[in-house]
């Protein structure tokens, strides 16, 4: 752990920047005419948990959306100023093919959303449109993306009933092991547990810890406590600005920055 | 694990364009097909239609040079006196009545009595008789010319035919005898002094006659009597206008290029394959589709708004869900059943109630002529009712549920809250779906053809509502109805075009009618 | 109702009359607007049974419904009442030839049966249909799924529009100079297929996008955030769902394509055709031969013949087949719909 040598200072771009794995370089984003991002800056290391918190609309899903390109979706939006890279590929050059990147790169959203397909089906879905069909292997990696995912015990049994039979945090299990069934690299969570009560959510956020050690995940939670118990960094925006971007320990402990000792504290948000 | 994102390598690119590009292309295309469809209606609708207007400028112009034009003054002024006559035997109808029903004589008694006043009619009617003659001969003088120029026609056209063959030497043997309407016409016009002299003995003899009328019983009949004797009078005072009219008239004036128009939309007469004269004017038709929608909305708007208004708001859920089938049930008859049905069941039912005694005071009742504006504006009606219900039935259904709560909240009754919060504030909708049901009706074909009686003439509007009792002709109708027999790319074929032509841009106005007045409501609440 | 008064009493007054009689002017709207449509409906039933069922078995009018329509002659011979079809009474006057000059009444497509017009307009609408599902679905997937909002949308928006008010009529008018004159198909399937097509083509895209939109939006990013491409996702988690949609909708458009007469008139119906649609010489000549189609033929027989008892059960028989096939077609589309909803849902 090299960051607590460094001085956490809120206009550093946030700590190892030089060898992150994404890298975030003053990143202006719009929706029209609103600007919804100012000037981002921050590198994300690989194998590691960031957690990305902030009061509503402050543009932390924005951002997440943007390092898979989500946001190309919603008509009027565009990157104005910066570049993303990751892996040092510049995901906005003109020769990256999104959908390479969206394989790549995997999501979790807000809303479960599993097809309304069987559980097996959802798994591999990923899987066959990458052209796999070899019936052995594909049931092997339904079986290891679901222990992955901590569901395989729950659901072993039916495996070809449908998807939306499960219950609301499994049916979260469901999609992030349709989301590692393709070996993403990165495993983007846009607030995985804001429709979860709080046992789904003890289970997710325990799968979270079992994840980093083979995925970088980057999570965006409206939930601090969720922030702080499974992050390995955390970046605090507000108002579409990055305020503060440290490991968690001192986001939390010792944030340099008043408005982010607010925001951490409860006082707003 | 690979180590970059750029991996366009994969894709099958074909002239720029990756699989997804022209997979995209193609359903924009579909897309792009409704805009062609709308657009190829238009202009085939114009391509077919737009050479009426020359060619019916066309057949204005030889009305006028063939001499068509001069002998019609002489028509009408015969046909005028022919309608007076008729107003006479009207009279006589009414005496007979009187002398049968109140003075309660026997057929054959009233009829002898009648013998002064038949007398009288009969040499009313005689008078016209020299003038009769004169028509006549006219007449065919001026179809002879008219003849005598289409057929040179003909061979003009035969021989441009040829010629675009290639076949000049054959072209150069059609013999094409050139018409000089100056001299053709010199006789028919030559016959000025002759009708002078005859009108004014047909004038003389009118008057005499007419002013020896026999006494009549009954105040109501002589009141009758000197209202014909008036109209002899301003019959016989019109004479000298139309003599002026004759002399002045000239076959050489041109026909302005506005006239082809204003003959078509302005023209009181849809008359075709006629001896005489061919008239493309569209005024008995739009008042046909016109009047027969009016009555179609008469009954289908407090019908179809009414169910609305109770299947959204007053009826309960187990009545909601057989009353929406059942009126989307009616969407799918089939119009032409639904013409069938008002020929074989409607029409005569109708009659039948038409000839109630009871109802003898209903404007137009009782009837005979069972196809009529009612018969098929109450099938219309059938068929806009759906239209109108499922669209207002929308807009009531749009009206936010907190109005409504906060009118019942405060003390609102059930039927204060309907007509005063709820209507009121759908009210848009509400047009918006009347108009759609406007469209649908005006373009209805079947119904129409099948029901509403096929009588190309203006109805006569002077019987105040009585007008539905009477057959019209519509728009719909009469395209369905010719367009099998027309030659293609005569003037009729064409005139029909035009006619589709009028009742699309009609539909198209009553469409962004119906959008405009609900883009407005939108905008005043939010 | 308690006895006493107390303050929530209803006032019984005149307003209280006025209200509840207005209430039952809806109420009585409303149940007059259905009994019209039943009324209708069960004459064309009771009626048409009498033609199409029997009473001895097979209890269906088979003739009525495999043979082709031809002539009805009506006479006395020899003391007895005759009602014979064409070819009957060809036979019967070959048999007696005192026959020949007996004075009947002969009736025009009031003998025989309905059979090429029912398969007629069996094909117009499989036809149409086809096409203009095709080409509906993949508008509405272009304006739901790909397009962005521009003055293109709107101008395509405004046409669809525009073009769901057009008058059949006038459909039949375009069908007739593009297809018939200007491609030169004549009356012709062809012509009467993209015709009809195009009158329902506003109908299908509308019910396409509704049921497209109704399809939840975390199908496709879920998808796509898998590394689907766009049409990888459509066609994979956006159409299954949407189907069920798009056929119960389109069942509004059968119902229209079936039941139109006036743009079928000048462009596929034939009012009597002898051979049956698949007897042709080439098969690419079966797309530009006319048929003869039922509302074409209720037409026909509604105002081309009089009314009387012989001809009332023809009349009525074509009308009651015809309703029949319209809620037969209605109903498969309601059963595939049903089947395909079971198999998907979310």
């Amino acid at each position: 752990m090299v960051s607590t040598l460094e001085p956490p200072v809120s206009a550093l771009p946030g700590p190892r920047r030089a060898d992150a794995l994404i890298a975030i370089d003053h990143v202006d984003f719009y929706y029209g005419a609103t600007q919804a991002l100012h000037d981002i800056t921050l590198g994300i290391e690989a194998k590691k948990v960031t957690a990305f918190i902030g009061p509503s609309g402050c543009g932390k899903s924005t951002l997440l959306r943007c390092l898979n390109r989500m946001n190309d979706l919603i008509d009027g939006t565009r990157v104005g100023r910066g570049t993303i890279t990751i892996r040092g590929v510049d995901i906005h050059r003109p020769d990256v093919d999104v959908i390479e990147l969206r394989k790549r790169i995997g999501m979790v959203f807000q809303k479960s959303n599993p097809f309304p397909k069987s559980i097996y089906e959802n798994i591999t879905y990923g899987l066959r449109l990458q052209g796999l069909k070899d019936k052995a292997r594909l049931d092997e990696i339904v079986e290891k993306s679901l222990r992955g995912a901590a569901l395989w015990e729950e659901v072993k049994d039916r495996l070809h009933t449908s998807g939306l039979g499960l219950s609301g945090g499994q049916q979260q299990r469901l999609c992030i092991a349709r989301a590692i069934a393709v070996e993403p690299e990165v495993i983007l969570m846009d607030e995985p547990c804001s429709a979860l009560d709080p046992v789904a959510t003890a289970k997710i956020e325990e799968l979270i810890q079992e994840l980093r050690a083979r995925f970088t995940i980057v999570i965006v939670t409206h939930n601090m406590q969720q922030a702080a118990r499974c992050s390995d960094q955390t970046a605090f925006f507000y108002l579409g600005r990055l305020i503060e971007y440290a490991d968690t320990r001192d986001i939390f402990t010792k944030p340099a920055n008043p408005q982010t000792e607010a925001y951490v504290s409860g006082r707003f948000g | 694990m690979p180590s970059d994102f750029a991996v366009a390598k994969r894709r099958l690119r074909l002239l720029g364009l990756t699989g997804d590009d022209a997979i995209k292309a193609f359903f924009g295309g579909n897309a792009l097909v409704s805009v062609v469809v709308l657009l190829l209606i238009t202009i085939f609708l114009f391509r077919e239609g737009v050479g009426f207007f020359g060619q019916n400028r066309q057949n204005l112009a030889i009305y006028r040079q063939a001499g068509l034009e001069y002998v019609e003054f002489i028509r009408a002024q015969q046909a005028d006196h022919i309608a007076l006559t008729r107003s006479l035997a009207d009279l006589r109808l009414r005496y007979l009545t009187c002398l049968t029903e109140e003075r309660q004589m026997t057929l054959a008694a009233a009829n002898e009595a009648l013998a002064g006043f038949d007398d009288y009619a009969g040499k009313f009617s005689d008078t016209v008789e020299p003038l009769r003659g004169l028509a006549t001969e006219l007449t065919e003088m001026a179809t002879a010319i008219k003849t005598k120029f289409l057929v040179t026609q003909d061979q003009k056209e035969a021989r441009r035919q040829l010629l675009a063959e290639g076949k000049s030497a054959e072209a150069a043997k059609v013999k094409i005898d050139e018409v000089d309407f100056a001299t053709e016409l010199k006789p028919l016009v030559g016959t000025l002094p002759v009708y002078r002299d005859l009108n004014r003995e047909f004038a003389r003899r009118l008057v005499e006659v007419a002013a020896a009328a026999p006494a009549l019983p009954t105040a109501d009949l002589r009141d009758r009597m000197t209202r014909l004797q008036q109209h002899v009078r301003d019959y016989v005072a019109g004479f000298p206008a139309i003599e002026t009219r004759l002399a002045k008239w000239d076959h050489r004036r041109p026909v302005p290029w506005w006239e082809s128009f204003t003959a078509f939309v302005f023209g009181r007469a849809w008359l075709t394959a006629s001896f005489w004269q061919d008239w493309y004017g569209i005024l008995p038709l739009l008042a046909g589709s016109v009047l027969v929608s009016m009555v179609a909305l008469m009954i289908a708007v407090p019908l179809g708004v009414g169910a609305a208004v109770y299947v959204n708001q007053i009826a309960g859920v187990r009545e909601q869900k057989f009353i929406k089938p059942g009126i989307e049930f009616i969407a799918a008859f089939p119009s032409v059943v639904l013409g069938f049905f008002g020929i074989a069941v409607l029409g005569q039912i109708l009659r039948a109630v038409s000839q109630l005694p009871g109802l003898s005071w209903v404007p137009g009742f009782p009837y005979s002529e069972r196809l009529n504006v009612l018969t098929a504006g109450c099938l219309l009606a059938l068929i806009a009712v759906p239209t109108i219900f499922t669209l207002a039935e929308d807009a009531l259904n749009n009206v936010p549920r907190a109005f409504k709560e906060a009118s019942f909240a405060l003390g609102a009754s059930r039927l204060q809250t309907i007509t005063r919060i709820v209507v009121p504030a759908s009210l848009s909708g509400i047009v918006s779906a009347v108009l759609l049901g406007l469209g649908r009706v005006i373009g209805e074909t079947m119904v129409v053809l099948l029901c509403a009686g096929n009588r190309i003439a203006i109805p006569d509007f002077s019987s105040g509502l009585g007008v539905v009792t009477q057959p019209v002709h519509t728009m719909t109708g009469i395209i369905a109805q010719e367009m099998g027999e027309v030659v293609r790319g005569s003037i009729h074929y064409r005139a029909l075009f035009v006619v589709g032509l009028v009742l699309f841009l009609l539909s198209l106005a009553i469409n962004y009618a119906a959008q405009t007045i609900v883009r407005r409501y939108r905008i005043s609440i939010g | 109702m308690s006895a006493g008064k107390h303050i929530f009493q209803s006032p019984a007054s005149g307003f209280r009359r006025a209200e509840r009689a207005w209430l039952w002017a809806f109420r009585l709207a409303t149940y007059l607007v259905l009994a019209c449509g039943l009324g209708v409906f069960a004459t064309i039933v009771v009626k048409g049974s009498r033609t199409v069922f029997q009473t001895e078995a097979p209890f269906l009018n088979v003739r009525f419904l495999t043979q082709a329509p031809e002539s009805l002659y009506v006479f006395d011979f020899e003391g007895r009442h005759y009602e014979q079809g064409d070819r009957e009474h060809r036979a019967f006057v070959a048999a007696h030839p005192a026959a020949e000059n007996v004075k009947k009444e002969s009736l025009v497509y009031s003998a025989g049966g309905i059979f090429p017009c029912i398969v007629g307009t069996l094909l117009l609408v499989v036809g149409s249909m086809s096409i203009a599902l095709f080409l509906g679905v993949a508008a509405a997937i272009y304006l739901n799924e790909y397009a962005r909002d521009g003055w293109f949308i709107r101008f395509v928006r405004l046409a669809i529009l525009n073009l769901a008010g057009v008058p059949s009529i006038v459909f039949g008018l375009f069908g007739f100079g593009l297809f018939v004159i200007f491609f030169g198909w004549n009356v012709s399937l062809l012509a009467g297929w993209f015709t009809l097509a195009f009158m329902v083509l506003p109908v299908v895209i509308t019910a396409s996008e509704e049921s497209l939109k109704a399809v939840p939006k975390g199908f496709r990013e879920g998808s796509l955030a898998l590394g689907a491409t766009k049409w990888q996702a459509i066609s994979t988690n956006v159409l299954p769902y949407a189907l069920p949609g798009i056929l119960t909708s389109s069942i509004l458009g059968v119902a229209r394509v079936a039941g139109e007469t006036a743009p079928i008139m000048f462009t596929a119906a034939y009012v009597v055709r002898d051979k049956l649609p698949w007897e042709v010489a080439r098969a690419g000549d079966f797309f530009f031969q006319g048929v003869m189609a039922l509302p074409y033929h209720i037409y026909v027989v509604s105002s081309k013949i009089p009314q009387n008892d012989y001809t009332e059960r023809v009349q009525y028989g074509s009308a009651f087949v015809f309703l029949l096939l319209v809620a037969l077609i209605a109903t498969t589309s309601i059963l595939l719909r049903n089947h395909l909803r079971n198999r998907y849902k979310w």
